[in-house]
């Protein structure tokens, strides 16, 4: 088991260390787009400076100065200088290789992300996406919270009265909330309980709006995040706890004189809910990435949003955090999941030997 | 169990003697008889299965309809889908037959409209907005309410209320105001001020004085009243006023003085009458106190509590679009195409009104333009001379319809039929749904089936890079794709490829894992067969039914990740054409229709719910189409994720 655990706990950091080092590598490839005024650019280019990402030098040659100016000669692409009359201070990138290995290098030492360049100019990375992370924490933590009750419930229900009205009637609406996509899912919600019912906010309100209203806007985004996990949830609940309840130890349970409610507390519910456990951390994992589209229609400022935003604004230092960020809570998702197993069920060790 | 031995147990035991038995067969041979019904094929079996469940058929018919409609409808609808034509834009939703029973017909509701109180009809006392913004014979008077609601604006429409004086806080101690028209005082006939406050605040240390001026004596302003309380103060002007003028000519200026930020003064009238004291002569309430002149920056005055009247109506807007309109400069090079487009058969005729007049004609019925009323002085540019026509212009033979058209789901922000633009939509996300689907599955089944087939050290190493490929977040491939490649169909395509394969991939692994062992491949094997044909030939046919149906499940799935990440803006957008096999694509997928409509939701909800409703339909019927085709193929996974 702890060998198990070892290396499955080693797999993951790979994984995670290839994407982050991928995603560095291709990122770097893309046009640059530095803050947008004067005075935030030279301080973020102070500061790729001083993580080692690019060099500075001073032109002082008169001529050269010229031909710079008139782009005779031309610098990297990514280079940029200040003009500061008789000389030119030249901002060029060391060769990507080498920002590879300092990038690392600060990773490692000082836990540095590098810095936002459009979102929120020269604020540290890590800061930026940590003042996020807690509204959409408590966004998909109320939802698990919500949806899983209900979908247990659900499930239960459907598979004890499997083939009835009411199965059916279940049976169908997981169909529909499982296909519908969550921002068409979302938008409806919008429509019908924001603008044409107005019972909730059609937006997130700001931080400083308390009270009830607060508390009623967290209903819409839970609403439409939950609604294909609770959908999935209960059919994976009917489905398990149908075959339990045809198993051959139920049947033992009833022949030794159980009633039919005790038989199924005690020995289906017990033994279907088993592999509901990973499929409930994936489904979190699941609802966080799926928040991404619920933040970004419900203006709901959490990381979900400001990955959209960065994504559509440049700001490629920001999405480099964020993609670790998500990178970690789904490998970590994964991992517990391949742990939780192993408990279980030994037959699944997949590090045992055969 | 009990049941069929109590039965038995009730039989009666009958004699039968034994002459009454013989051999059935006994003078014939028994050979293999062929079987009277027919054989029935893997697929035909699956068939009939399949048909077996009645809703699900259903669902298929229903999605091969939406199929089929989003591959017909945009080739024959003779409505707009391309291009801007802004004059259309926002239709509401309009259907045949349903428009008689008062649902999608084609109305809008129209609220909150500013009364222009001019057209307030005495007989009913409604009124209708001013006539620049609704065509009065176009809104349905049926339907027609008026309400109020308070408005603070100083402006004329805005009735009542009351005007509130005081001092900004942190300025001075002093509110000065004067009256926009100046009062005329005929000091003869007794003039009397009337000034009604409503109400006060902190009067006990303020000083409320009213002025005027009296140009004959020495002082500018001259004090005729201080007022420290609310209610209706009458100020005899000849009385407080010592000047031997007779005509007095002046504004009215007030003056608040207090150190207290708290203290105002509402008022609510201010009137001149003469000694008749009958009809005032000058009367300020409501707008006009408004339109009172605050001096220097610390005066605060405000409208208070004044009412507007507001309309609410349904209004035919199609008529309004589709109906004649005057345009003051229609180009003269798009006048002449009109003209050349429609050929000799029309005949321009003297204007009825001025026969006399060249530049003013009439065209016959049929013809877009029905009168010209004139032309401009044309400009010279270029040596080209310029000129633009004044005309009246029948706006559906304009756009190209006879008669008005039903835009059964109403038309977008560009004036397109939402119609067949949904449908357009579907096509696109159908097409990149399929297209990506047929390259998932080549890349999955070759991949899976080199996998399975040769096992060991190459298994493992292809398991592992898909493991890696799989693990990676969507949102982190998004983000590369679209960094390095911009938004765009080719983003698109490659984000939902770059994962898409490996599902199918680890099903065919599966498949081949479990035939590759068969006796009937060893057989082969044993016989020279090369690789490729056992993998094509012998192994991949047998698995090929749950290839098809996770394959087809996979469908809805890549629609799902389209029209998200389309949602989102990185995928296909407006403007974005694409031309595949000589079909012209354009830029919208359902998730663009939903972006779009995003900010219309209040007014415009048939923009989100139109599309939004035609998605989801596709999507469920599509995913129990194929789950009834897994249970078909595979009726041991029956109901496995149900």
């Amino acid at each position: 088991m702890i060998r198990y655990t070892i290396v499955r706990t080693v797999w993951i950091f790979v994984i995670l260390f290839t994407v982050v080092s991928i995603s560095f590598s291709l990122l770097r490839l893309a046009p640059e787009f530095p803050p947008p005024t004067q005075e935030e650019r030279e301080i973020y280019y102070e500061r790729q400076v001083s993580d080692g990402l690019m060099t500075r030098r001073l032109e002082k040659d008169a001529e050269t100065i010229e031909a710079i100016k008139a782009e005779e000669i031309t610098l990297h692409e990514k280079a940029f200088y200040f003009d500061e009359g008789d000389q030119l201070r030249i901002y060029e990138p060391v060769p990507i290789p080498r920002q590879y290995l300092t990038f690392i290098n600060n990773l490692f030492t000082e836990f540095n992300w590098g810095v936002s360049q459009s979102i929120q100019p020269n604020v540290e990375v890590f800061e930026v996406v940590r003042s996020r992370i807690p509204v959409t924490m408590m966004l998909n933590l109320i939802a698990l919270v919500f949806y899983i009750p209900i979908g247990f419930t659900l499930g239960i229900i459907a598979a004890l009265k499997k083939d009835s009205v009411i199965d059916n009637v279940i049976s169908f609406s997981v169909m529909i909330f499982i296909s519908i996509p969550s921002f068409v899912m979302m938008s409806l919600l919008l429509l019908f309980f924001g603008y044409q019912l107005g019972w909730f906010l059609t937006q997130y309100p700001s931080q400083d709006v308390e009270g009830f209203v607060r508390v009623t806007s967290v209903f819409l985004p839970v609403l439409g995040l939950s609604f294909g996990a609770l959908a999935s949830l209960t059919r994976v609940t009917r489905a398990e706890l149908s075959e339990v309840l045809t198993s051959e130890f139920l049947l033992l349970a009833r022949t030794k004189g159980l009633t039919r409610t005790q038989a199924v507390i005690k020995h289906a519910m017990r033994n279907s809910m088993v592999p509901l456990v990973p499929g409930i951390i994936f489904s979190f994992v699941g609802l966080l990435s799926g928040s991404v589209v619920i933040e970004t229609i419900y203006g709901i400022p959490g990381t979900g949003r400001i990955y959209v935003d960065a994504l559509q604004e440049d700001d490629y230092n920001l999405v480099l955090g964020l993609t670790a960020f998500y990178t970690i809570i789904s490998l970590f998702a994964v991992l517990l999941v391949d742990l939780s197993y192993g408990i279980v069920d030994p037959r699944i060790r997949m590090g045992a030997k055969k | 169990m009990s049941k069929e031995i109590k039965e038995n147990t009730d039989l009666k035991k009958e004699h039968i003697s034994k002459e009454k038995f013989k051999f059935v067969q006994k003078d014939e041979k028994i050979f293999d008889k062929k079987f009277e019904t027919k054989p029935v094929g893997y697929f035909k079996d699956a068939m009939t299965r399949f048909a077996k469940n009645k809703t699900n058929v259903y669902a298929t018919i229903i999605m091969m309809t939406m199929i089929l409609l989003a591959i017909v409808v945009p080739i024959t609808t003779d409505k707009r889908y391309t291009g801007e034509e802004f004059q259309l834009r926002f239709l509401p939703p309009r259907v045949p037959i349903l428009e008689n029973f008062g649902f999608m017909d084609g109305l809008t509701r129209v609220e909150d409209q500013r009364v222009d109180l001019d057209t307030i009809d005495p007989d009913t006392g409604l009124g209708v907005p001013s006539s620049e913004n609704f065509v009065h014979e176009y809104i349905v008077m049926d339907s027609l309410e008026n309400y109020s609601i308070t408005c603070t604006d100083s402006q004329d429409y805005c009735l009542g209320g009351l005007n509130r004086l005081q001092i900004d806080s942190g300025g001075g101690d002093t509110a000065i105001l004067n009256s926009f028209e100046t009062f005329s005082f005929n000091l003869t006939e007794n003039p009397m001020l009337y000034i009604d406050i409503a109400d006060v605040a902190g009067a006990s240390d303020f000083e409320l004085n009213f002025y005027i001026e009296d140009s004959l004596t020495s002082e500018e302003y001259n004090l005729i009243a201080n007022i420290d309380d609310e209610g209706e103060h009458e100020i005899d002007i000849a009385d407080v006023l010592n000047t031997s003028s007779v005509f007095l000519s002046s504004s009215l200026r007030i003056e608040l003085i207090t150190t207290n930020d708290n203290a105002y003064v509402d008022f609510e009238r201010i009137a001149l009458y003469d000694d008749t004291k009958e009809e005032p002569l000058k009367e300020h309430t409501g707008y006009e106190l408004s339109t009172y002149v605050p001096e220097g920056g610390d005066t605060l005055f405000n409208r208070r509590e004044g009412e507007v009247i507001m309309a609410s109506f349904k209004y035919q807007k199609y008529d309004e679009v589709f109906g004649q309109k005057e345009i003051l400069s229609y180009s003269a090079n798009d006048y002449n195409d009109l003209i050349e487009e429609y050929g000799d058969s029309y005949e321009k005729s003297p204007h009825p009104d001025d026969p006399d007049n060249d530049e003013m004609w009439v065209f016959p019925e049929g013809f877009p333009i029905v009168e010209v009323l004139g032309q401009s002085d044309p400009i010279e540019y270029n040596g080209e001379q310029f000129f633009t026509y004044h005309l009246i212009v029948d706006y559906a033979v304009l756009t190209g319809y006879d008669e008005i058209p039903y835009f059964f789901f109403g038309t977008d922000a560009q004036g397109r039929d939402l119609f067949a633009l949904s449908w357009v939509a579907l096509r696109t996300s159908l097409f990149i749904a399929f297209a990506v689907n047929i390259i998932n599955i080549s890349i999955g089944v070759l991949y899976g089936a080199i996998e399975g087939y040769y096992g060991g050290k190459t298994d493992l190493l292809m398991e592992r890079f898909s493991e890696i490929i799989g693990r990676i977040p969507w949102l982190v491939t998004l983000s590369i794709f679209v960094a390095l490649l911009g938004s765009g169909i080719t983003t698109l395509m490659f984000i939902l490829i770059f994962s898409g394969w490996i599902g199918i991939s680890s099903i065919t692994r599966t498949q081949f894992y479990r035939y590759k062992r068969r006796e009937y491949v060893l057989a082969s094997r044993t016989l020279g067969a090369k690789d490729s044909r056992l993998i094509f030939r012998h192994i991949l046919p047998n698995g090929i039914g749950t290839i098809i149906t996770t394959s087809i499940l996979a469908i809805p799935l890549v629609i799902f990740a389209e029209s998200t990440i389309s949602y989102l803006g990185f995928g296909i957008g407006h403007g974005v054409s694409f031309n595949i096999l000589g079909v012209e694509f354009s830029g919208v997928s359902i998730g663009v229709l939903l972006a779009d409509a995003r900010t219309h939701m209040f007014a415009r909800p048939y923009l989100t719910v139109f599309p939004a409703v035609i998605i989801s339909i596709l999507m469920i019927t599509f995913n129990m189409f194929g789950n009834a085709l897994r249970d078909a193929f595979n009726p041991s996974l029956r109901g496995a994720d149900e």
